[in-house]
C-alpha cells in the first residue's frame, strides 16, 4: 500500500483472505479511491462465481464414447469411418526395431515401464498419435511420438543435450492440471541422447504436457517439458 | 502459461468444419476440448455414468447435425454445447420421470430442476476457467477460495514472500475474470 493504491491488496481482499487490520485499511482506501474501486468492482463478483465451482473436478472425456460418435457420424453420413490399417502394420514391423533402437541408445530403466504388447491384438482404432517437441532451459531438445496402445499411450523419445556420461535417471510424466502419470524411467548414452520407447498408463487426450524431469531434481525442476 | 484450450474463433472454426471433415478429426478435437467437461456436468446432473454417456455422445451429434446453424456472434462454442446439453439432460429427466423404475425421476418442479441446472452448468464453466490458468494461479485461487487460508497462511504453506501471495492471488483474479469473458461467463 506504499504506492497509494491498493491494487495488489484486492485479490486477497475479495477472497476474504486477508488479516483483519489490512481487510480495514484496503476497505478505507477503496471508499476514497476511485481508480481500486473500480478495480475491487471488477473483481468482486468472482467469488460467487467460484463458489458454484467448488468440488467439481473435470474428468477426462470418455474414450468410448468419443469412438462410438465418430462411428454415429461415418454412419449418418453414409459411410464408413476410414480405418488406417496400413500405418498400425508398419508399426507393428518397425516396433522390434525400435525397441532394439532404445537399447542401444539410452538403458531403459525397469521401474515404471509397463512392457510393450507385440503381437497382442490390435490397438484400439482412431485414435490418432501424434508427435510433439519438447524443450528445455539446459539446452537438452526432444522429439516425442505419441502412439495410442491397448494399454494407454506408447511414447517414442528422442532426447539430444543431456549432460553426457552421467548417471542420471530421468522420469517421463505425462500430465494435466492437477494429476500426473509416469511413463516410466531412462537414461542418457555418453553422448547425451537416448532414444526410448515407453507406456503410460494414461490416454491420448487425458493429459496436456509432457514433462521429463531428473529424478535427484527437487520436486518442480523440470529438464524438458512439451504441450501436448 | 499458455491456455491449455484454444480462443474461441479457434473453435469456432471447428464447428464449421464439422460437416465437411469427413476424416472426422474436427470432432475428434472438439470433443476431447469439450467432452470432459460436458460428461461431468452430464454426470453431475443424472448420477448415473451410462446416461451422461448417452448425453454427451447425444450433444455432440446433435452439434454435428446443427453445426450448419452455429452463430459465433451469438455464443461462444463453449455456451452453445452446453445449451445443447442442458437440453439433453432436460429431456432425459422428461423421459426419466415417465418411466418408473429408472433412477432420478422424481416428480420435482421442473421450474427448480431447471434454476439448478443452470447454476451447475455456469459452476462447470467457471470449473473450466479455472483449469485455463496457469498452475501458479490457479493454486492461488484454490487455496483461498476453497481452503480458506489468509493470504499469510499461504505464504506459510508455499514458503512464497507475503507480497508475492498477495499479488499472484491479484493476477490470478483478473486471468480468471478474463478467461470467464471470453467464454461468455461474466461476472456481475
Amino acid at each position: 500500500m506504499s504506492s497509494g493504491h491498493v491494487r495488489e491488496e484486492l485479490g486477497g481482499y475479495v477472497l476474504d483472505a486477508l488479516e483483519p487490520g489490512e481487510r480495514d485499511a484496503v476497505a478505507a482506501h477503496l471508499a476514497r479511491c476511485a481508480e481500486c474501486s473500480a478495480e475491487h468492482a471488477r473483481l468482486a463478483g468472482l467469488p460467487a462465481l467460484l463458489g458454484q465451482a467448488e468440488g467439481l473436478k473435470i474428468p477426462a472425456a470418455p474414450t468410448v464414447v468419443e469412438e462410438r460418435l465418430l462411428d454415429r457420424v461415418a454412419s449418418e453420413r453414409g459411410g464408413r469411418r476410414a480405418r488406417r490399417p496400413r500405418r498400425w502394420a508398419a508399426a507393428r514391423l518397425t516396433r522390434g526395431r525400435a525397441l532394439a533402437a532404445g537399447a542401444l541408445a539410452g538403458a531403459v530403466l525397469g521401474a515404471g515401464v509397463t512392457a510393450l504388447a507385440t503381437g497382442g491384438g490390435e490397438p484400439p482404432a482412431q485414435v490418432a498419435g501424434y508427435s510433439l517437441a519438447l524443450t528445455g532451459a539446459e539446452g537438452a531438445t526432444a522429439r516425442a511420438q505419441l502412439e495410442p496402445g491397448r494399454e494407454g499411450t506408447e511414447v517414442h523419445l528422442w532426447v539430444k543435450g543431456l549432460p553426457p556420461g552421467g548417471e542420471a535417471v530421468y522420469e517421463v510424466h505425462c500430465e494435466r492440471s492437477g494429476w500426473s502419470a509416469s511413463a516410466g524411467t531412462f537414461r542418457a548414452d555418453a553422448r547425451g541422447n537416448a532414444y526410448v520407447v515407453l507406456t503410460t498408463a494414461a490416454r491420448l487426450g487425458e493429459y496436456e504436457r509432457i514433462r521429463v524431469v531428473r529424478r535427484s531434481d527437487p520436486p518442480g525442476t523440470n529438464v524438458l517439458t512439451g504441450e501436448a | 502459461m499458455t491456455p491449455a484450450l484454444p480462443r474461441p474463433a479457434e473453435d469456432a472454426v471447428l464447428v464449421g468444419r464439422l460437416r465437411t471433415d469427413e476424416t472426422g478429426a474436427s470432432m475428434r478435437r472438439l470433443y476431447r476440448l469439450y467432452g470432459g467437461e460436458l460428461f461431468g456436468f452430464a454426470l453431475n446432473a443424472l448420477g448415473d455414468r451410462g446416461g451422461a454417456e448417452e448425453i454427451v455422445q447425444e450433444v455432440f451429434l446433435r452439434a454435428w447435425r446443427h453445426a450448419g446453424s452455429y452463430d459465433a456472434d451469438r455464443a461462444a462454442v463453449r455456451t452453445w454445447l452446453y445449451q445443447i446439453t442442458r437440453h439433453a439432460i432436460i429431456d432425459a429427466r422428461r423421459r426419466a420421470a415417465v418411466r418408473p423404475g429408472l433412477p432420478h425421476h422424481d416428480p420435482v418442479d421442473e421450474t427448480e430442476s431447471i434454476a439448478t441446472l443452470e447454476l451447475a452448468m455456469l459452476g462447470w464453466q467457471v470449473a473450466a476457467a479455472l483449469e485455463r490458468l496457469t498452475p501458479e494461479h490457479r493454486q492461488m485461487i484454490r487455496m483461498a477460495q476453497f481452503r480458506g487460508l489468509t493470504m499469510r497462511e499461504i505464504a506459510e504453506h508455499t514458503g512464497l514472500p507475503l507480497g508475492t501471495v498477495k499479488s499472484r492471488t491479484w493476477y490470478a483474479l483478473r486471468s480468471l475474470r478474463l478467461v470467464l469473458e471470453e467464454m461468455g461467463v461474466a461476472p456481475s
